[in-house]
């Protein structure tokens, strides 16, 4: 088995395809119709859509969780099964989904990354553990490596789990709500390691409910509500028009008016909300800015 | 002689400890997997399940162990089909899968004449084992603790995160089949020493002590272990002079350890977490 530390280098033509997707599940609700949406390596995009719009069916999907009951998706051309063995696709859990007090330490976690690439045994190599150290340290994580997964902050947690993710190799990396319950330094520190990933050529899909970070580091967004709203660069597609229409009645809105300050003749903005941190659109020069 | 080993010029007594002993060792380790996986009802619902198994291949000429066993599996598979085509809870469906396979069992048991005690399947006969039933327990023990600490990297991993288990391509399915039928074994393995109530306690309370006494995985297994094994000897030493039920003082014994784990854990008993929260209240 190849123990590549840069499995990006070999297969440039990195993509993820989701292909007119839909799933029914057993109980007939249609948690997803005709999903279609294209990233291509090296990208950070943001999944954006309320809570129940199918964003976890669609990583469910990209992950081979679901079948879908119609429609595709791909990696670089290939199955979703054929891309699991090659431990492509890694998946950085919600906070709520993981059982903090499991008796794991964060080196044990780390090295899970690695299992894809251990024999039967799941005995680690001299490079798995190189592998699982250098995650660590990449993350800020190592001189943690001994202590029980419950016993580290939000950020830290997130931050092992990132690390793991980095041990996997994986080349599509999904990231489920990254910065609920995370301080504002640590986000700042997962975005720019991010960013790194990005430029190393990864597809990075973050779910999200934070839109107000999203055109600070996502360079692409799909807009989901039961299906693919929208997709494309966050410049044209994540706009207040499309917003709306996504989230429905859902978010606070507000117009601000700025037509009184000395020097402008109309500015207007509009702050746009779910319960985190507000996005402010600049409707006059259509420029997004962080709130 | 010194009353006090009296027990150990009887054979039965030191078959009793022995067969104990390694029915009670790999229950320990199954139910560390069985408590961080939140199956502790499963071992419950298993240990019932088997009944009508032994009676049908007592019928059919198999070994009991067989049907056992396969009556445990048809206990399981039944519980996540109904899971899974009607809007009933697992936890639901499995009381109603295992009530179900033991009272089909009791009904057999009354119309056919075997000669299997149901007191003994029940609570068990330590004392009164068969060298038979000791070898076929010992054989079933065996490849079960193989086979769990074979995989026991991979059923940490399922117990743990399936998600991420899956995602790099780790049959969970299997996984979930490998487990099962762990259980199932060693349920059939402790059943004709310990008895299906002594079982379900064997296959708890262990994994529960070792987890208010450690945070790392390895550390439970072998505390676990110590735990029962340790409780196992003394439960059937004790019972010689108390002359009383054998599966019960073990039991008791588990209990009373689990209590103890509970009250002076270093890290999550009662008295630290009192002592911490004074402190904090103190500054």
């Amino acid at each position: 088995m190849s123990r590549s530390t840069d499995p990006i280098s070999h297969n440039p033509t990195l993509r993820l395809d989701v292909h007119d997707v839909s799933v029914i599940y057993n109980n007939g609700h249609v948690a997803l119709r005709d999903a279609t949406f294209h990233l291509q390596s090296g990208t950070i995009c943001a999944l954006v859509g309320v809570n129940g719009s199918g964003k976890s069916t669609l990583f469910k999907a990209i992950m081979g969780f679901v079948t879908p009951t119609h429609g595709k998706v791909r990696i670089a051309g290939e199955t979703v099964q054929a891309v699991q063995k090659k431990n492509w696709v890694a998946y950085v859990p919600q906070s709520e989904e993981v059982d903090w007090s499991f008796p794991v330490s964060v080196w044990d976690v780390v090295l899970m990354g690695r299992y894809g690439y251990m024999n039967f045994l799941r005995i680690p190599s001299a490079a798995d553990k190189q592998i699982a150290a250098e995650s660590l340290k990449r993350v800020g994580m190592y001189d943690y490596r001994q202590r029980q997964i419950g016993e580290l902050s939000g950020g830290q947690k997130k931050r092992v789990f990132l690390a793991r993710a980095l041990a996997q190799h994986g080349r599509i990396i999904l990231l489920d709500e990254p910065f609920t319950g995370v301080d504002a330094k640590t986000e700042e520190a997962i975005i720019t390691l991010l960013r790194e990933l990005r430029q190393e050529g990864h597809i990075v899909l973050v779910s999200t409910h934070n839109l107000g970070s999203v055109p600070e580091f996502c360079d692409q967004v799909v807009l989901i509500n039961r299906t693919v709203l929208a997709y494309g660069p966050t410049r044209e597609v994540f706009t207040e028009k499309n917003l709306s229409h996504a989230f429905g009645g859902v978010l606070r809105h507000f117009k601000i008016d700025h037509t009184d300050q000395p020097g402008k003749a109309k500015h207007e903005m509009v702050m746009i909300s779910d319960d985190e941190r507000p996005l402010f659109l600049d409707t006059d020069e259509e420029n997004e800015k962080k709130g | 002689m010194n009353p006090l080993l009296a027990p150990f010029q009887y054979e039965f007594m030191i078959q009793a400890l022995l067969v104990g002993a390694l029915v009670g060792a790999v229950c320990a380790i199954l139910s560390c997997f069985l408590v961080l996986k939140g199956w502790s009802l499963m071992g419950d619902a298993v240990s019932h399940a088997v009944l009508p198994g032994i009676v049908l291949a007592y019928l059919i000429g198999l070994p009991l162990a067989v049907g056992a066993f396969f009556s445990g599996l048809l206990c399981a598979t039944a519980t996540g089909f109904i899971k899974d085509h009607s809007r009933v809870k697992e936890d639901t469906a499995m009381g109603i899968v295992f009530t179900g396979l033991f009272a089909f069992g009791l009904v057999l048991f009354t119309k056919i004449e075997t000669d299997v005690h149901l007191n003994h399947i029940l609570f068990g006969s330590l004392l009164g084992i068969s060298t038979e039933d000791m070898i076929q327990t010992a054989i079933v023990a065996g490849i079960t603790l193989v086979v769990v600490l074979l995989w026991r990297k991979d059923l940490l991993l399922f117990c743990f995160d399936p998600g991420h288990a899956r995602s790099i391509g780790l049959n969970t399915k299997r996984l979930y089949y490998i487990l099962l039928s762990l259980l199932a074994a060693t349920v059939v393995a402790s059943l004709q020493a310990v008895g299906i109530i002594l079982v379900i306690a064997m296959l708890i309370t262990p994994g529960c002590t070792a987890y208010l006494l450690t945070d790392r995985f390895h550390h439970m297994l072998g505390i676990a272990t110590g735990s029962a094994v340790l409780s196992c000897l003394s439960g059937v030493y004790i019972s010689y002079f108390l002359n009383g039920s054998t599966a019960g003082c073990i039991v008791l014994f588990q209990s009373m350890l689990f209590v103890l784990a509970m009250i002076f854990a270093p890290k999550h008993g009662l008295l630290v977490q009192h002592f911490l929260k004074a402190e904090k209240s103190a500054s």
